[in-house]
């Protein structure tokens, strides 16, 4: 995103919007640091930061292939051109029930990079990918971040995909249950390595309907669910049966 | 994306929460699935949502009617809406049951309080994302009090200095808990921000 300097009038208001903390007042006009915007458009929204002189545009190459990388990945109103699908580009579990993405005996793991508040860059996101690359996972093919690998079985990614920054981005695979264990071990060495957080899904399928389904015991490696979580009422049809 | 997922706060804070997504899927129900989330629209909207929206349109409370949501409805449409009781989100699944319109449905909230529902229900639950915490260089974090306020924006549109300004003019006496609720809930632009639940949260600040 842009600010076009003749309208603006120094007056502040975007300033607290950004998620990323790029906007701020130079010279009595504000300013977007260009490396730090993850162009999720919200200070262009009129409805939401109310820019009294409508003074933010967008760049020319925001749906260009490598800027558009920022724009797929960070504004929920911008549907990625792969996968059809917008917010970060992938249906996880919303669709399980017809799609079957995570079966039977499989568990699914999402590592949502950059979630909450702090934003991810793909050196970051390839720090993990490359980690995980030892386990020889598939990434899901309907996740958008599929399309970013230079050499998916070494994690690595694409040279225009390292230079870029966005609010989160998923890296989603399934494995399977004897899996778990030294994949999370993995992930959570992994972090301790980078200069962003990371949200954990772990996604299981129910095997009796009256009680959650079970998960192995991870407190050793810091882990603990939620009290709250996302369910999928298995209402979809045709059910995708195993 | 998983955006309803990861939900900060105490379970007693976050009792009274709930988010509804129906996710046509892409390729497989999704095509001439709009007069079915239209139907669910109509219910949710006879309900009484918290909160809803569209990523087309931006939410109820950045001045977009229901109408105008259900005018801009893309080729693969979706639904997603906040409610700040079980009772109506126990109506909404009840009368989406009855009605077979075969669209993935997924309900986020407390284990117990969703278990609950499909049990009274009799529906089967499919498969459930399970929120594991957030981890790596955890010291980037803001404090809780503004995680609990910004993770109900799961896309991240929600800055932790807009949080900040909220508290601090509610603090001031210069807005109500409720008016600050809906300035940090506006960037929320799916509308998946429980206004209920933040207007109880900045609540604790008047008078400080």
């Amino acid at each position: 995103m842009l600010i076009n300097k003749e309208l603006c009038i120094g007056c502040g208001l975007c300033v607290p919007y950004c998620p990323v903390n790029a906007i701020s007042i130079k010279d009595r006009k504000a300013e977007i640091d260009q490396d730090s915007c993850t162009e999720c458009g919200t200070c262009g929204r009129r409805s939401i930061v109310k820019c009294p002189t409508s003074a933010f545009y967008d760049r020319e190459d925001v749906t260009k292939y490598p800027r558009s990388i920022r724009k797929y990945f960070s504004d929920p109103m911008a549907t990625h051109v792969e996968t059809k699908v917008p917010g970060r580009g992938t249906e996880e579990i919303k669709t399980n029930d017809v799609t079957g993405r995570v079966g039977k005996g499989q568990y699914g793991i999402g590592i949502e990079m950059g979630r909450p508040s702090v934003a991810t860059s793909y050196r970051d996101v390839e720090k993990m990918t490359m980690a995980l690359a030892k386990f020889d996972i598939e990434h899901e093919p309907c996740n958008p971040i599929k399309f970013l690998f230079e050499d998916e079985k070494k994690g690595t990614l694409t040279k225009e995909a390292l230079e870029q920054r966005v609010i989160s981005t998923i890296i989603e695979f399934n494995v399977d249950k004897d899996q778990l264990i030294p994949v999370l071990e993995t992930i959570m060495e992994t972090g301790k390595t980078l200069d962003t957080v990371f949200s954990l899904d772990l996604i299981a399928r129910f095997e009796d309907t009256d009680k959650m389904p079970e998960i192995p015991d991870l407190s050793g490696l810091g882990l603990e669910p939620r009290p709250n979580s996302k369910i999928n009422l298995g209402l979809g049809r045709p059910l995708k049966e195993d | 994306m998983t955006h309803s997922l990861h939900r900060r706060g105490s379970a007693c804070s976050l009792k009274e929460d709930f988010v509804i997504l129906v996710t046509p899927a892409v390729d497989i129900n999704h095509k001439d699935s709009g007069e079915k989330l239209w139907k669910i629209l109509d219910i949710v909207t006879e309900v009484g949502p918290n909160n809803i929206g569209s990523y087309e349109t931006g939410t109820i409370y950045t001045g977009i009617t229901i109408d105008e949501i259900r005018a801009n409805m893309p080729e693969t449409p979706r639904v997603r809406c906040c409610f700040d009781s079980k009772e109506k989100m126990h109506e909404v699944i009840r009368r989406i049951k009855e009605e077979d319109l075969g669209l993935s449905i997924t309900i986020s909230g407390l284990n117990e309080e969703v278990l609950d529902i499909c049990q009274d229900l009799d529906i089967k639950p499919h498969s459930v994302n399970y929120s594991l915490g957030v981890h790596g260089a955890t010291e980037l974090l803001p404090p809780e009090e503004v995680l609990e306020l910004l993770t109900m924006c799961g896309h991240g549109m929600i800055s932790k200095d807009l949080v900040k300004k909220a508290i601090d003019e509610v603090k001031r006496g210069r807005k109500t808990p409720y008016d600050a609720a809906v300035m940090v809930a506006q960037p929320c632009v799916c509308g998946i921000f429980n206004v209920s639940r933040a207007e109880r949260l900045l609540s604790k600040y008047v008078g400080q």
